[in-house]
């Protein structure tokens, strides 16, 4: 065993360089993998969070909605009457958890308050404002429900499942942390084939010594267990900086600096980059393993 | 100990056989020199012993183990109950000959304290004790041939396959190195000796088997080149 690990450091000191590329590589692309899969645990969170709080909006026509979807104008006070009666009724009812009416005055009130400070708050009259019913449901995924029931109604205008909205953000988040993916893969080949690189190289200036071993009867297992040690280690250390990269980024810039920014977002912590660690430290020395172990089986036949 | 039957080698992209319907027989304690010309098949015999290669027909038992179908995780092992030298030395020019005798113990796993007795008893045996500490490129052809051979029978193998190991030095110290070989299958090991040297296998009077084109064309005890 001594001369397996005195193997190992030679070979690690010979290739300084290459080692260093191969530390960098699995580092880099290590990192981005744990930052994907923090990003795919973020998007998680934030869905149970917001799918929680979505609602269906039934707007009601205005004088200027188009003629289309509103032909009598301003939706009545019966409209209004009909759609709540409606909402109350026992076929939805079961799948309402709550609903609330929001009339000119107020919906203009959160018009101000939400585009404070933009140009349009100016120009914008109450009357231009929907008069809305918000409907908050049992369950976030019926939304179809309330859409179907009062798409077409006399008096109203539109009715949109806030949920619509999420899951666009939602497949934007998702397509970023799917491209993260898509460049830890490539550079986990590129680091793969590196590692392979390294090794042969390293066996090739170690090809004396290794005609010896073989003559003189070295099992396999002394023969490259150095070599794939020597890529193993070279890993490590490559997935553990990633590890501290990953808990670094969890600490400083999500809960330091994005926690901060909004305040009112859960999001991902130290207990969730700590579970992702292992993960990158486990994947690292396993792609180390296989090119290593590949690549030095394919070029030392007995 | 050694049986090797009808065994014919082509390699891949040569028209004529390396080795053409061989056979032959070696038992234990013998002292066999091969002679023939460069390409006559002296050095693929050797390497169907050592297992380097396979044949492409015919059978190959050395040391009882049938070496066309030996797994490869046994081939180690094998060739710990061999010992080899060559022409060229093969010596690691950065360790002392000390070190280059012990890495050979080291690699199949001796332990250290056999290894600081083991060494320096072969050393002696060679009569190289007192240049333990010396570097192959410090000592002359011969001195390093003894250092491949000390290496070679460090482990006490069965038998001792020598490819020319006097081609590159002089006839005085071949002799030398012709004598210490003798010692050595006086001590039980089977040798194999393939040479050029014709002055050595007349004047040891040794069995020849000769070869020529890849076929033997003689096997004769007590014979000459």
């Amino acid at each position: 065993m001594k001369f397996v690990f005195k193997e190992v450091a030679e070979g690690i000191s010979r290739n300084v360089s290459m080692v260093v590329s191969i530390i960098l590589v699995t580092f880099i692309s290590l990192t981005f993998v744990g930052t994907a899969s923090l990003l795919q645990m973020q998007i998680g969170q934030m869905k149970n969070y917001w799918y929680d709080r979505a609602q269906v909006a039934i707007y009601l026509c205005t004088d200027v909605s188009p003629d289309s979807a509103c032909p009598q104008g301003e939706a009545s006070g019966d409209v209004k009457t009909a759609i709540e009666e409606k909402l109350n009724s026992a076929t939805l009812k079961p799948y309402i958890e709550k609903f609330y009416f929001e009339n000119h005055d107020q919906a203009y009130e959160t018009f101000q308050q939400q585009f404070e400070g933009n140009a349009v708050a100016k120009y914008v009259t109450k009357n231009q404002l929907n008069e809305t019913f918000w409907v908050k449901l049992n369950n976030a995924n019926q939304g179809k429900i309330i859409t179907e029931s009062f798409t077409g109604v006399a008096g109203v205008e539109e009715v949109r499942d806030q949920r619509s909205y999420l899951d666009q953000i939602f497949s934007i988040l998702n397509a970023a942390s799917l491209a993260a993916i898509g460049v830890a893969g490539l550079m986990l080949i590129s680091a793969a084939l590196l590692i392979s690189t390294t090794i042969r190289l390293s066996a090739f200036s170690r090809r004396r010594e290794l005609g010896i071993m073989r003559l003189v009867g070295a099992s396999n297992f002394y023969i490259q267990l150095p070599f794939i040690l020597e890529g193993v280690v070279a890993a490590t250390i490559g997935s553990v900086l990633a590890g501290g990269a990953v808990l670094a980024i969890v600490q400083f810039f999500v809960q330091g600096y994005l926690a901060q920014v909004l305040p009112f977002t859960s999001f991902v912590g130290l207990a969730d980059g700590l579970l992702v660690v292992p993960v990158l430290i486990g994947a690292g020395i396993l792609l180390a393993a296989l090119a290593s172990g590949l690549s030095i089986r394919r070029y030392l036949k007995i | 100990m050694i049986l090797i039957e009808n065994v014919s080698k082509q390699y891949r992209g040569s028209v004529r056989p390396a080795l053409n319907n061989v056979s032959i027989e070696i038992s234990k304690g013998d002292f066999v020199f091969l002679v023939g010309a460069s390409g006559s098949g002296k050095s693929s015999l050797m390497r169907l012993m050592l297992r380097e290669d396979v044949p492409s027909s015919g059978s190959v038992h050395v040391l009882g183990e049938n070496l066309v179908g030996i797994p490869s995780r046994r081939i180690p092992f094998f060739r710990r109950r061999l010992g080899v030298v060559f022409q060229d030395f093969r010596l690691l020019p950065n360790k002392t000959v000390a070190q280059n005798v012990a890495f050979s113990l080291e690699v199949i796993g001796k332990s250290q304290g056999f290894i600081q007795e083991a060494v320096p008893d072969v050393l002696r045996l060679v009569g190289l004790d007192g240049k333990a500490d010396r570097l192959p490129s410090e000592l002359s052809g011969g001195e390093q041939q003894r250092v491949a051979l000390a290496r070679a029978i460090v482990n006490k193998p069965a038998i001792l396959l020598a490819d020319e190991p006097t081609g590159n030095l002089d006839p005085a110290t071949s002799q030398d190195i012709m004598a210490l070989i003798e010692r050595i299958n006086l001590n039980g090991t089977t040798v194999v000796m393939a040479t050029h040297d014709r002055s050595i296998v007349d004047r040891l009077k040794k069995r020849v088997v000769e070869l020529k084109d890849g076929e033997i064309i003689r096997d004769q005890v007590g014979g000459s080149y």
